[in-house]
């Protein structure tokens, strides 16, 4: 459950954090650096400290611990206690932004967002810019009204290494023939990234626009491509905004698996025999539960064999991309994702699939780094090179 | 420049990114497994012995505590720095030095996880006993220190028994070797079994050698129910007078029981007084199944109301489920809890369990009581809220009172956590002054200057 609406911290948040110091074993930033400041454990410790008046004037330093932190929630998910260390830890990282303690590069992030409604400063209409070398416009372009509207997501959106994913998603929703609306320059960011720096206000002023634009659409169903969004689209958007969406929100997964259980999307039986491991977002497994349907998907693609990392679901371990570590520390993130890319060349797959933007793009990036013999899709790819045409 | 000169003199030795002196990272390096937290004045991330030793040499020289750390996972604050000084992390020596599979033996640094080593060796078909429940979270070197034990050590021993040799630096920056790959061996005094256990009060251990046994290929599991914990604990001598030795023998009380359903509703039986969780296992499946075949038969006869065998992996881990989901419990049912670790002779089990619940029923806070019956190591666990002093100063009575237990039924204090400083009071009583008294000499006569890990074990 992401922070909005904005309850302060109380006790019985870190209250029951025992110091077991379970959460070191599965914490990715503490199995790179090794030490104990970049545990989930000494966060909550150092949040408590703060409270209790041990450490008592918070500085950027003290700041930065919290915000160099993927906010996976592998922590939460292993912690015997109960303690939901990401959602205490975004908490925090609002109550720090309060002090005006936010770091550097998510002010400049936070004000992009405010100003351009989109990560990367971009103007409205570059929203677009990815459906320009389809075959065909897509249909679901300036469409008024619609059953479903695909809410892309600023990454998809907006770079250029991540246009196969919107591209590949729209094909296969033309080619089952669904009646899908895209909302072009009039969606914003989902309010993510603002949420978890401290932004509340800007989150909601992004989330109340994007209701409205999808409402106008009369859709009953949005679907995204990004965890992120999904995550937050479902969860954060009807306590924040506290009124039920009438929408009902699904991620990519979940809508495809149907599509192709349905039977409207044809596969291909001339595929190559290829040996895939599929990678688990945090927004999307961890934090919204969804494990199957990307299961599902790639199971039935012929000539697919699917084989799972040491470390998945539940378990999973974080690429490297969550939480804006990569703006915070970049050199850090990259490290993240050189593990994540290593557990995943260690199955033997050819192939890594995910099912999110911000998770195709740092392991794609570290494999490369690494110099691995690993192709990295995202699952809409996949699906699309599959799919009869 | 820092306000001390020797803080200065640790940076040029190991570069300034491994000397941390700022606020939020003593805070880090400040506490363990307990709730005892004190801040140490510099926390330092060596990467050899070589860079141990030079930190302990500054130490000598500056006459400044140095408290060695693993993961910190503890449970009798051995490595809470409570004079100050130098936090000393081993985790970043991490590496396994050698694998010999013909000596079965694996040469590691302290800082490893311990899981890691164990899916290491296994990967190749060895296998390293000690299973500390912590094994996840917790390195060899503190698992050394500590004489760490776990559910499997009533067939196969205690961390110590894999000790074959040590790389230890002693207190005034020299560096030991002990031990080697020879099994026989008894040139000199054990000096390997003296680090063993010594919670770094006597040195920093930085490498250990350490011994392998064959991985087993088979293994089987039961969960016995007894409605009387009399007839649970007579079980337990049974089935090892059958002559048969599991690989674990768990029991949970009733305390246990209840806790664990209350937080996650597996189906337990509420009008039992013990539940006992047996495996076997070894490298013939018909011997390991035939075993299984007289545990079963052993409990029934002893007044198990009902016995379930798992019939595959996955059966199996739901039997492990109600165990593994002790801890859990009951830190959802209060903010603390101290997990004592008393070990009595098996016989004395139910008078111990009696004895521990009139406790916990005249001062009225709950006690959980769960633990390794094969080898008469119970954990009860005193549920409390630190916040409310009146529960505090009950919680340490009655702390007090359960060693009481376990010493006059010819227990004692620990059988796996170790002292730290949460059992130190409770020492002479449990040795005696003469084991005292030698013990200070030892300690004296390696750390002079009582610079490692002070305040510790000794009273």
């Amino acid at each position: 459950m992401a922070l909005v609406p904005h309850p302060h911290i109380s006790e019985d948040d870190y209250l029951h954090c025992i110091r077991c110091g379970q959460c070191l074993a599965v914490c990715p930033t503490y199995r790179l650096t090794l030490n104990e400041t970049d545990s989930p454990r000494a966060r909550v410790a150092l949040l408590r400290a703060v409270r209790e008046g041990l450490l008592e004037r918070p500085t950027d330093r003290t700041a930065a611990q919290f915000f160099r932190c993927l906010l996976c929630g592998a922590c939460t998910f292993t912690c015997p206690s109960g303690v939901t260390v990401d959602r205490v830890l975004e908490l925090t990282r609002g109550e720090m932004a309060e002090l005006g303690l936010l770091p550097q590069p998510l002010v400049a992030l936070n004000q992009r967002i405010r100003e351009s409604h989109n990560i990367s400063a971009e103007p409205p209409e570059s929203r677009l810019l990815w459906a320009q070398n389809l075959p065909a416009p897509p249909t679901g372009l300036g469409k008024a009204q619609a059953e479903v509207v695909y809410f892309v997501g600023c990454v998809g959106a907006l770079f250029p290494r991540s246009y196969g994913i919107p591209q590949s998603f729209v094909q296969i929703l033309e080619g089952a023939g669904v009646d899908y609306a895209l909302l072009g320059a009039e969606e914003w960011c989902c309010g993510y990234p603002l949420a978890i720096n401290g932004d509340l206000e800007g989150a909601r002023e992004m989330m109340r626009h994007n209701l409205e634009a999808v409402r106008a659409t009369g859709a009953r169903t949005l679907v995204t491509t990004c965890p992120s969004c999904f995550h937050f689209w479902k969860h954060a958007y009807p306590a924040a905004l506290e009124e039920d969406l009438g929408l009902e929100v699904r991620h990519a997964t979940e809508f495809l698996a149907d599509l192709l259980e349905a039977g409207r999307v044809p596969l291909r039986d001339d595929l190559p025999e290829q040996v895939v491991t599929y990678h688990d977002p945090c927004d999307l497994g961890r934090k919204s539960g969804v494990f199957d349907a990307p299961r599902r998907i790639l199971r039935a693609i012929p000539g697919v064999t699917l084989v799972e990392m040491a470390e998945n679901q539940g378990g999973s371990h974080c690429c490297g991309g969550g939480g804006n570590l990569e703006s915070m520390d970049p050199a850090l993130s990259q490290g993240i994702a050189a593990r994540r890319i290593r557990q995943a060349a260690e199955t033997g797959a050819q192939v890594v699939v995910s099912a999110c933007q911000q998770c195709e793009r740092t392991l794609f990036n570290a494999a490369r780094a690494e110099r691995l013999r690993l192709r990295v899709k995202d699952i809409a790819e996949i699906v699309l090179e599959a799919m009869r045409r | 420049m820092s306000e001390h000169a020797w803080i200065d003199r640790l940076r040029e030795v190991l570069g300034p990114a491994k000397v941390l002196t700022n606020i939020e990272d003593r805070i880090a390096y400040s506490y363990d497994g307990t709730f005892a937290q004190q801040l140490p004045d510099v926390a330092v991330l060596p990467e050899s012995t070589e860079e141990v030793a030079a930190v302990v040499r500054i130490a000598a020289e500056y006459r400044v505590p140095v408290v060695p750390r693993g993961m910190a996972s503890g449970l009798a604050a051995a490595s809470v720095p409570f004079s100050g000084g130098i936090a000393l992390s081993l985790t970043r020596m991490n590496r396994i030095l050698e694998l010999d599979e013909v000596n079965r033996t694996v040469w590691v640094e302290a800082g490893i996880i311990t899981a890691d080593l164990q899916a290491y060796v296994e990967a190749r078909g060895l296998f390293y006993p000690p299973d500390p429940s912590s094994n996840k979270h917790s390195t060899i070197g503190g698992n050394i220190a500590c004489n760490a034990g776990g559910p499997r050590c009533l067939k196969y021993g205690v961390t110590g028994d894999y000790v074959m040799g040590l790389t230890v630096v002693l207190p005034d920056g020299r560096v030991l070797r002990t031990g080697g790959k020879a099994i026989k061996n008894v040139v000199g005094y054990d000096l390997t079994s003296l680090f063993v256990g010594s919670e770094g009060t006597l040195g920093v251990i930085t490498e250990a050698l350490l011994k392998l046994i064959a991985k087993p290929q088979h293994v089987r599991t039961a969960l016995a129910e007894f409605p009387s914990l009399d007839d649970a604990s007579r079980t337990v001598n049974a089935i090892l007078a059958a002559g048969v030795v599991p690989a674990t023998l768990e029991l949970m009380d009733e305390t246990a029981i209840a806790c664990i359903e209350e937080a996650m509703h597996l189906g337990l039986p509420l009008d039992v007084e013990a539940m006992l969780i047996i495996e076997t296992d070894g490298s013939d499946d018909e011997a390991v199944r035939r075993e299984m075949e007289v545990v079963e038969r052993v409990c029934r006869e002893n007044g198990a109301r009902k016995v379930t065998v798992a019939q595959d992996e996955k059966e199996r881990a739901q039997l492990w489920r109600a165990r593994r989901s002790v801890s859990p419990s009951l830190a959802r049912k209060a903010p603390n809890k101290l997990g004592e670790d008393i070990t009595v002779p098996r016989s004395a089990i139910p008078e111990a369990i009696r004895r521990i619940k009139e406790i916990s029923a005249r001062h009225g806070l709950p006690i959980v009581v769960f633990g390794h019956a094969g080898d008469g190591n119970l954990h009860p666990n005193i549920l409390f809220d630190k916040r409310d002093p009146a529960q505090w100063e009950k919680v340490e009575v009655m702390a007090g009172e359960i060693f009481g237990v376990a010493l006059d039924l010819g227990g004692t204090l620990s059988g796996e956590h170790g002292v730290g400083v949460l059992k130190r009071p409770y020492m002479e009583r449990a040795l005696g002054p003469v084991s005292i008294d030698v013990q200070r000499r030892i300690k004296e006569a390696l750390d002079p200057l009582n610079i490692l890990n002070p305040g510790k074990v000794l009273p």
